[in-house]
């Protein structure tokens, strides 16, 4: 089972997200935060394979979540999935080593996309 | 054609790209071609200029506003306002959920209503003040995205005494299938901002016959 955290304030993203999700993934548990320091706690009970963090949230703004997350595991596997579509945020985002950037919405496409990356990944229980 | 028409000129190719932009991740929202038209852009002085503000935004005479406002701060200082009348909203929000949508004219909105049209505003605001900023060269740092219903009145109360004085103006009309859901895009600069913005225009404006 493939445990995957979504990080988003906004319910209607987290849905497209998690029913995306559900089609590529097979025997997936999805989870949910609606904000940083919730997202945080999630991540430290539940260890996830995969966290997907929107940016501009209340509270822990995503960047800070990514921050903390790869201070206490460095190889946790991150995508971001954000509206912001500016290069300096982008690339201000990858020096933290993310697995993906990814702007909204998530669609097939991109989900096909980090399938791929996850399915390459040691760790992916594809 | 002459400077200040070129300065329109550039300006309005500029958000004509990012616009454009913006249909399409709509067009991957709603599952449906979304047909744009170019949009119109204007720099107004609020104070002096408000008639012309009103002219820019027809479907605000009368009726409720919902309007998302995505504000900006530090190197660029104001806000981004997505501005459709509350009236094409439910069919806006049927087809964000790609369902059929109910005969009711019902006008309450809930909260799952407003995280829908407060999230696709946070997405085409960011997308198209984005991806300017990253024409231009200009970063933004936003905070939080809301969400409000405005009497037509009383908005047009609030940006007359709004405190940044110029406003840019983009007067814009998405048609998705059947549907044609007209709106504005009303962006607010600080003077220092604004100053900043038509410094970066003209260069790319030199920057052409050099």
């Amino acid at each position: 089972m493939i445990k995957i955290l979504i990080v988003d304030d906004s319910v209607f993203s987290q849905k497209i997200t998690a029913n995306i999700l559900r089609k590529h993934v097979e025997q997936s548990e999805i989870y949910f935060s609606a904000d940083g320091w919730d997202g945080l706690k999630k991540y430290q009970e539940l260890k996830p394979d995969y966290v997907f963090v929107d940016l501009l949230m209340p509270g822990l703004d995503g960047q800070s979540l990514i921050k903390l997350i790869k201070e206490s595991d460095s190889t946790a596997n991150i995508i971001v999935v954000t509206a912001d579509v500016q290069n300096h945020v982008r690339e201000e985002i990858e020096n933290f080593h993310i697995m993906s950037f990814i702007n909204k919405p998530f669609t097939d496409e991109k989900a096909q996309i980090i399938c791929n990356i996850m399915k390459e990944k040691d760790n992916g229980k594809q | 054609m002459g400077s200040s028409d070129m300065t329109q000129d550039i300006l309005k190719e500029l958000f004509n790209i990012s616009v454009g932009r913006a249909a399409g991740i709509l067009s991957d929202i709603v599952g449906q071609k979304i047909h744009l038209n170019v949009p119109n852009v204007k720099i107004l002085k609020a104070s002096s200029e408000s008639y012309a503000i009103d002219e820019y935004i027809p479907m605000k005479k009368n009726g409720t506003l919902m309007v998302s406002t995505l504000s900006f701060k530090e190197n660029y200082t104001g806000k981004a306002s997505l501005i459709f009348s509350a009236e094409k909203m439910k069919t806006f929000i049927s087809l964000c959920l790609q369902e059929e949508q109910s005969d009711s004219d019902d006008m309450d909105f809930n909260d799952v209503d407003f995280d829908i049209i407060k999230e696709i505003g946070n997405i085409i605001l960011n997308c198209i003040i984005g991806e300017t900023g990253n024409l231009l060269n200009i970063s933004f740092k936003y905070t939080l995205p809301e969400v409000r219903l405005f009497n037509a009145m009383d908005f047009k109360y609030d940006y007359r005494n709004m405190d940044n004085i110029y406003v840019l103006i983009l007067y814009i009309t998405f048609v998705i299938g059947d549907t044609e859901i007209e709106g504005a895009i009303i962006v607010d600069l600080s003077l220092d901002s604004i100053n900043d913005l038509l410094t970066r225009i003209h260069k790319l404006e030199e920057s052409l016959y050099d």
